[in-house]
């Protein structure tokens, strides 16, 4: 399989005060075609940070500080021109975000608003785009797609704005489709309706997913390969089966724990102590998770692991896994043994 | 852990929001948001409201402290209705209903400290002398997991789960007898959601308190609660204890709401139950059941009689025509066969 985004030591800064705080630091991730990838994180883990990155959408006084992120193996995103960046997004690369109330234009119709994205990517004949139009809407479950395009976005419903971002997001068939906590504003019906139908439509369009929350159930759910972010770093990569199987970070442990003891009323939920650290806590020496994690040493604080290979295609950016130094880590599961 | 006494009877509750229609028109229509619902807490257990956007859980939780004057329904709070007390009376009975909400961040005056935040309660209602207040406040303080010195910070500099548990401190300063916690922990991350749940999973056992907790996340329900009400259209579909409801759900719109949490076992592919369109507008529900235009076991006498919201086993009780025995015909009896 060809990939499709590769990220490769890939940093985020923060411009303070002529001072770089690396919001991301040294990510790296792989997504191959038709793959459906997620990345999982708490609140101000970067998550959102690293997908504005790839369409070169980052906000003012945030900037790509180091790394390079290709596209199809040739293109590299962190100096394409605005010119040609404005290709790529939509026809290659297209995006969902969290809010479908926020982004859609209250003012036009929805037919107005998805004809501009075909127009922009050299669409002409208005049959062609109405045509078009209605069989992408039929697609994403409209039983009157007519009507749908002559509405204004507030006579839509959350789930129906929803599906609408979803059309247009696949409108140019992309390669890739990002979506930033697609579902996470809707009721959990309407989460499985609109999940449901990203994979299908995804499938058909032959498009991959790189799908960003902050619910491990949504990813078990959805994704084939997973990335857990922590305060700005991938702690652990690997397939969502060995994840959830053998999760091997300290972090993802706790995480799963906490998520897993939900319900289970005889014992206590598992919580990890503390707060996700703010960006101008963290210091650039050590792991970032040292301050919250049960299993800490010495080393920790002094050094950032590397990421180690617990299994085959499963990493885990933990010393637990360094086998000289990780002798004492009891918990972990008979095969985290680095190789 | 609950004794069989209820300590909050709410029933019949309504609560309907007049529409206008633009400046000089008369309001017509309605938002049926709460539309006549009844339950009871008992003392020093858990009942949980639950149900998607829209459903009228938030603003039942609102009625019982009259944030919101109901229109009309009893709520009967140690024998006696609240709702016939004076604004004057019912200031008294503030003191034992308190309230959390779900944004720490809107919720605490920015402008006092959390000293004066958690003060400010016991001296509006003159419990105390200043000095006395200023020891319960630290007593309290540490209960919920705060330090002495972060007593004197103002909540901006706090975190989300930090000042989640000021709030807590706040409601709980008073000595309430009842806590409604609306969307407590529903803004919080995964990590801190546990911390906070923990607290008041003890809180309520130190302080024998009775919670009603309104949420839309399942799972979440399903840990802290003893009973639990689903909601839907601003009425009750289903309530029994959590075991049953979590295991043997009898309404097929729990059926399905609980189908389609997301699981955290990838290996298990569970059948699930993908409803179909959205939640109708409340001030215009459908005929018959408020469900019918989504449920999968929809028929005839659906759209023409609205079920009855009956006790079909011990303490479950459902509002669906597939388990109203009475006045069950015999093609009702077939097509019930055929759904399940």
């Amino acid at each position: 399989m060809t990939n499709v985004l590769e990220i490769k030591d890939l940093s985020i800064d923060l411009i303070k005060n002529k001072e770089r705080l690396h919001i991301v630091n040294n990510l790296n991730l792989t997504i191959m075609k038709k793959q459906k990838y997620g990345i999982v994180g708490e609140s101000g883990s970067g998550k959102s940070l690293t997908s504005l990155s790839i369409l070169n959408l980052l906000p003012e006084g945030i900037e790509v500080g180091n790394g390079h992120i290709l596209l199809n193996n040739d293109t590299n995103l962190v100096n394409v021109s605005k010119k040609d960046m404005r290709h790529i997004r939509g026809n290659e690369i297209s995006m969902i975000f969290q809010e479908p109330m926020t982004a859609l234009d209250p003012l036009f119709t929805i037919e107005h608003q998805v004809s501009e994205v075909l127009k922009f990517h050299g669409e002409t004949s208005k049959k062609e785009m109405h045509n078009k139009m209605m069989t992408l809407f039929e697609q994403v479950g409209f039983a009157r797609p007519k009507q749908i395009l002559k509405s204004y976005p507030h006579q839509l419903s959350g789930g129906m704005r929803q599906r609408v971002m979803i059309a247009m997001a696949l409108i140019c068939k992309p390669k890739l489709l990002i979506a930033d906590e697609p579902t996470t504003a809707l009721d959990v019906t309407i989460q499985a309706q609109i999940l449901d139908l990203m994979n299908e439509l995804t499938e058909y369009y032959d498009t991959s997913i790189l799908l960003i929350t902050h619910d491990l159930g949504v990813i078990a759910e959805t994704c084939e390969r997973v990335a857990v972010m922590y305060a700005g770093t991938v702690v652990e990569e690997a397939s969502v089966k060995d994840l959830f199987d053998h999760p091997a970070h300290p972090y993802t442990k706790g995480l799963l724990s906490s998520v897993k003891s939900l319900g289970d009323r005889t014992k206590k939920l598992y919580a990890i102590p503390g707060n996700v650290p703010s960006p101008v806590e963290l210091k650039d020496a050590g792991c970032r998770f040292a301050s919250r994690c049960p299993f800490v040493m010495d080393i920790c604080r002094e050094k950032e692991p590397e990421l180690f290979s617990v299994q085959d295609r499963h990493y885990s950016k933990c010393w637990l896994h360094d086998m000289e130094e990780g002798s004492t880590y009891e918990y972990a599961t008979t095969d985290s043994e680095s190789s | 852990m609950s004794t069989q006494q209820p300590i909050l009877r709410v029933a019949n509750l309504k609560k309907y929001f007049p529409q206008k229609l633009g400046l000089f028109k008369r309001s017509k229509n309605h938002v049926r948001a709460v539309d006549d619902i009844s339950f009871e807490i008992y003392e020093e257990e858990t009942f949980s409201l639950v149900g998607e956007s829209g459903c009228g859980k938030s603003t039942t939780g609102r009625s019982i402290l009259r944030l919101h004057e109901p229109t009309s329904g009893e709520i009967i709070y140690q024998g006696k209705n609240i709702l016939e007390f004076s604004k004057g009376e019912f200031r008294s009975y503030r003191k034992d209903l308190q309230m959390i909400f779900q944004d720490p961040y809107s919720s605490l005056n920015p402008r006092m400290t959390v000293k004066q935040l958690l003060m400010e309660p016991l001296l509006t209602h003159h419990i105390c002398s200043k000095k006395e207040a200023e020891k319960r406040v630290y007593d309290i303080a540490v209960k919920v997991g705060l330090t002495k010195p972060q007593v004197s910070k103002y909540p901006h500099e706090f975190s989300g789960g930090q000042r989640q548990r000021i709030s807590i401190a706040r409601s709980l300063i008073l000595n309430p007898k009842v806590v409604i916690l609306d969307e407590a922990v529903s803004a919080l991350d995964v990590s801190i959601q546990a911390q906070i749940l923990n607290l008041l999973i003890d809180l309520q056992e130190e302080f024998k308190l009775t919670y009603l907790f309104i949420s839309h996340d399942l799972n979440v329900v399903q840990h802290v609660s003893d009973r639990v009400g689903v909601m839907y259209l601003g009425q009750i579909m289903e309530m029994s204890s959590t075991d049953e409801l979590y295991n043997k759900p009898l309404h097929p719109y729990t059926q399905s709401l609980l189908s389609a949490i997301p699981s955290t076992k990838p290996r298990e592919k569970k059948e699930r139950i993908i409803l179909k369109g959205d939640v109708p507008d409340p001030s215009n529900p459908p005929s018959g059941c408020p469900f019918r235009l989504r449920c999968p076991k929809v028929h005839e006498r659906c759209s023409v009689e609205k079920p009855v919201y009956q006790e079909v086993k011990q303490n479950h009780w459902v509002a669906c025509h597939l388990y109203d025995e009475r006045n069950q015909t015999d093609k009702d009896k077939k097509l019930e066969e055929q759904f399940i």
